[in-house]
């Protein structure tokens, strides 16, 4: 090794310190501004269900029959399009019995739906809060069934959170959101349907959380603040697992003695309407879950259901 | 010219041997990071170390049967030497690569007689193991690796790939190269939330110094201190086969010159000390008239002619004296009866929060081997190195630190790679029975109790079915006066596990609102799943 002179020891202070200066400026926080505009979400045409209502139980043949009711994939996939799929798999505990997380076979039916929509890519993710992703993915059943469709399992980096500006929310304006939910082509929403103390229920809206940063912190005000991030993180199409609902000792279960067998898939451009739809369900209306209300408030979708056109099928 | 000589060959063998087992011992250490299932034989290296085999069996007097394969380590140390601290001993390779790179000078300023410190070291480690202590076991060389890869070198590695990552991330050239790299290795071989480690400092400083000793003498730490080959050296004593210098010898001395542990004895005819050889084959290597070779050392045609190959072989002079062995015997037996007589002995740190299976602090204690290898496989790195929260005995022993990550209610992993048995291998359902805690809520500082703010945080975590939490609907006044309905959280403690998940998640800043305390005695709940 050369020796170390003065000259060469304050070039590699320069260099060091220059790339370090680097670094901190490029982990700077600034919030970044994502053009909402990019991701359009389709109302139906004459023809297609505003949401729709498959029974049955067979689950795959179940969410076939929910997706062409509402005009099939291909009215939200594109040739070439970058697809997410945002299931609910919130724990690595128990199989896909206990109704914690949603059905794999729902999971696995829209990504192949997807590709045979055209579609470049497909994406598999969630940010589990009890057990670690790859664990989570693999317990719930999801893995298996994504890569048997030949989609991608992502492991949520931490690389790609972002500060977001939320223009049109009420009571955050800024939040940490996954980058790649904000930029895919299409973003689908499939929720399991199942019971949460302070939420009551948790539904589509409920399970954005899974695809930001500090969701604890949301729970101050979770109605409003979910509804907040539903008018920053618009869903193209939400699908709605309620093949087995969780009826308490939600959104962790793992009694079976609180599962039902509802058989049942629920899918719209509309994540409030449903979302309104899961809730009856249970017993409940729209209006009693707050974040289904505040999001229909703040012009995000419709909580009427009379006033919708619902197609229901048997599959 | 040298000529080509059969141990050149050799001496390679073993070289390749050491990386392979070096990297064998780097993968294993991959292999069960942070992991909910845990690679098999993760404890591979551990289940051959005699001395902990030795130390366990002693404090628990308990047969372990998982360690039982140190016996053939034992085996092929009385056939062949100290080769495990030559050919396979990680830490001693390590130590053997960042040894000088010129030709090995002899001992500098190390007196021959601080070889004494290693058996006196391993006195103290059995004679407290004698009484139920393994506290010394932190002086395992593969506990000391282990652990200080675990909790310094792994978190950093984890840092520094997180921050470079991070770096590059924004250049959008880069993006999709990082993408790619990010989906191989986060979550699978790097976790996906950076761990962090109680006391990590210190352990680097005692490993840094362990590094730093090898410039005093090649190996110092092997020559010196390490109670394993000091193990190992009292049976190398017996060693059938033994490199032996030959008729031929010109006293050239190139083999004590390359002895990295100072075996040879120039000044007694060039003798090789089979207590301190390990086997490394350097010596054989070298020798330009190829007068060191392997010779049997045949306990009865042998005996008495020649000192190069006695049997058993004499003892040295720096061997420690019997006032030496008593005053280290007797050190460790009062080191137990004082740390035994600490308050902390006789009620830990409500804190002290045990992994499942572990809560009868005697008897775990007696078993735990101080590798750590518990705390690199739980995936929450909730599982930390106890500093003195149960008195100096427990020191670097695992604990449950919730605020740094719970016991996933899905996982088992620590019971798995356990090697001793400390935490016992239990099956899922098992797991999920074992109470390691309770949950208090501090009214004070919880949201829906001292603000009227809602959150339910805990009871949502919470994992078991029914929920341990009860919510209590109250319409309170919240701090502008308005009257707010919340739920107010109650630990149900016939229900409650201790998992920490709620303190872990609870999302008041700082002490979590609710905490978990260690139970004294190991209890089950028939919890319904």
């Amino acid at each position: 090794m050369r020796r170390m002179t003065r000259r060469r020891f304050l070039k590699w202070m320069v260099a060091s310190s220059g790339i370090i200066l680097w670094t901190g400026a490029c982990s700077s926080n600034a919030p970044i501004q994502i053009s909402p505009a990019r991701r359009t979400v389709p109302g139906p045409t004459s023809g297609q269900a505003y949401l729709s209502v498959a029974r049955g139980e067979d689950a795959a043949a179940v969410t076939r029959a929910a997706l062409a009711a509402v005009g099939g994939m291909g009215r939200f996939v594109k040739a070439g399009d970058d697809v997410i799929i945002k299931p609910n798999i919130c724990i690595d505990y128990h199989p896909p019995e206990y109704a914690t997380t949603t059905n794999p076979l729902v999971v696995g039916t829209l990504v192949m739906l997807c590709l045979e929509a055209g579609a470049r890519r497909v994406r598999v993710m969630d940010m589990p809060f009890g057990g670690t992703p790859e664990t989570a993915y693999a317990v719930s059943g999801i893995a298996d069934a994504t890569r048997a469709a030949r989609g991608e399992m992502e492991v949520m980096s931490p690389l790609k959170f972002v500060i977001v500006n939320i223009p049109q929310g009420r009571d955050i304006t800024q939040w940490e959101v996954y980058k790649d939910i904000l930029e895919a082509d299409v973003l689908i929403n499939v929720p399991i349907a199942k019971h949460h103390s302070l939420a009551r229920l948790s539904l589509a809206c409920k399970n954005l959380l899974g695809v930001v940063r500090y969701p604890n912190r949301m729970h101050r005000n979770l109605g409003q603040r979910l509804a907040d991030l539903a008018s920053l993180i618009k869903p193209s199409l939400t699908v709605v697992d309620a093949m087995r609902i969780l009826v308490a000792n939600g959104p962790t279960g793992g009694s079976l003695n609180d599962v039902r067998q509802t058989n049942m898939v629920i899918a719209s451009h509309d994540m409030v309407a449903a979302d309104a739809f899961a809730a009856t369900l249970f017993g409940l209306r729209g209006e009693d879950i707050a974040y289904i209300k505040l999001s229909a408030d703040m012009g995000l979708g419709t909580l009427d259901l009379n006033a919708i056109n619902i197609e229901e099928i048997n599959a | 010219m040298r000529k080509s000589n059969k141990w050149q060959l050799w001496r390679q063998v073993r070289q390749i041997c050491q990386t392979f087992f070096f990297l064998l011992f780097i993968y294993l250490l991959f292999a069960a990071l942070q992991r909910r299932v845990a690679f098999p034989l993760a404890d591979l290296f551990f289940r051959f170390d005699p001395l902990g085999a030795l130390g366990a069996m002693l404090a628990s007097r308990e047969w372990l049967p998982r360690l039982v394969l140190s016996v053939a380590t034992v085996g092929v140390t009385v056939l062949l030497g100290r080769m495990w601290c030559g050919w396979v001993c990680p830490l001693g390779t390590l130590l053997e690569w960042i040894g000088p790179a010129q030709v090995r000078r002899r001992t500098q300023g190390v007196p021959p007689r601080w070889r004494s410190g290693k058996y006196l070291i391993l006195v103290g480690v059995l004679s407290m193991a004698a009484l139920g202590s393994l506290t010394l076991l932190i002086l395992d060389p593969l506990a000391l690796f282990t652990r200080t890869m675990t909790t310094v070198v792994l978190p950093a590695l984890n840092y520094v790939v997180t921050a470079v990552l991070g770096a590059l991330y924004p250049i959008p050239l880069l993006q999709g190269v990082l993408d790619t790299v990010e989906q191989l290795v986060r979550g699978s071989m790097l976790p996906v939330k950076q761990p962090f480690f109680v006391g990590n400092l210190l352990i680097a400083s005692i490993f840094v110094l362990i590094l730093a000793l090898n410039r005093l003498a090649d190996r110092f730490w092997c020559r010196y201190l390490c109670p394993l080959g000091a193990l190992l050296a009292l049976f190398s004593r017996i060693s059938l086969l033994r490199p032996a210098v030959g008729g031929g010898c010109a006293r050239c001395g190139r083999c004590s010159n390359v002895c990295r542990v100072d075996a040879i004895e120039v000044q007694e005819d060039y003798r090789i000390v089979p207590s301190e050889c390990v086997v490394c084959l350097d010596c054989l290597a070298a020798c330009p008239e190829q007068g060191i070779g392997l010779r049997a050392a045949i306990p009865v045609s042998t005996m008495r002619v020649n000192k190069q190959i006695a049997w058993p072989a004499p003892g040295e002079s720096y061997d420690p004296s019997r006032r030496q062995l008593l005053a280290a015997l007797g050190l460790g037996v009062a080191g137990v009866v004082v740390m035994r007589t600490s308050p902390r002995a006789h009620s830990p740190d409500p804190a002290l929060i045990r992994p499942p299976g572990a809560q009868d602090e005697e008897t775990f204690l007696s078993r735990c081997l101080r590798c750590t290898q518990c705390m690199k496989v739980c995936p929450t790195s909730g599982l930390q190195p106890t500093l003195l929260q149960g008195g100096l005995e427990a020191l670097w022993t695992p604990h449950l630190v919730p605020r740094l990550g719970y016991c996933n209610y899905g996982c088992n992993a620590c019971g798995q790679v356990c090697p001793s048995g400390a935490i016992p291998p239990l099956d899922l359902e098992s797991k999920r029975r074992i109470v390691l805690g309770h949950a208090v809520i501090d009214r004070d500082r919880c949201l829906p109790w001292a603000a009227g703010i809602p959150c339910i945080v805990c009871e949502e975590m919470c994992p078991v079915a029914p929920k341990a939490i009860r919510l209590e609907e109250v319409a309170v006044l919240d701090s502008r006066g308005t009257q707010v309905v919340v739920q107010r959280p109650h630990v149900l403690g016939d229900l409650c596990i201790g998992c920490g998940i709620c303190e872990y998640q609870c999302p008041v800043e700082g002490e979590a609102a609710i905490r978990v305390f260690r139970v004294q005695t190991s209890e089950t709940k028939n919890i319904l799943i």
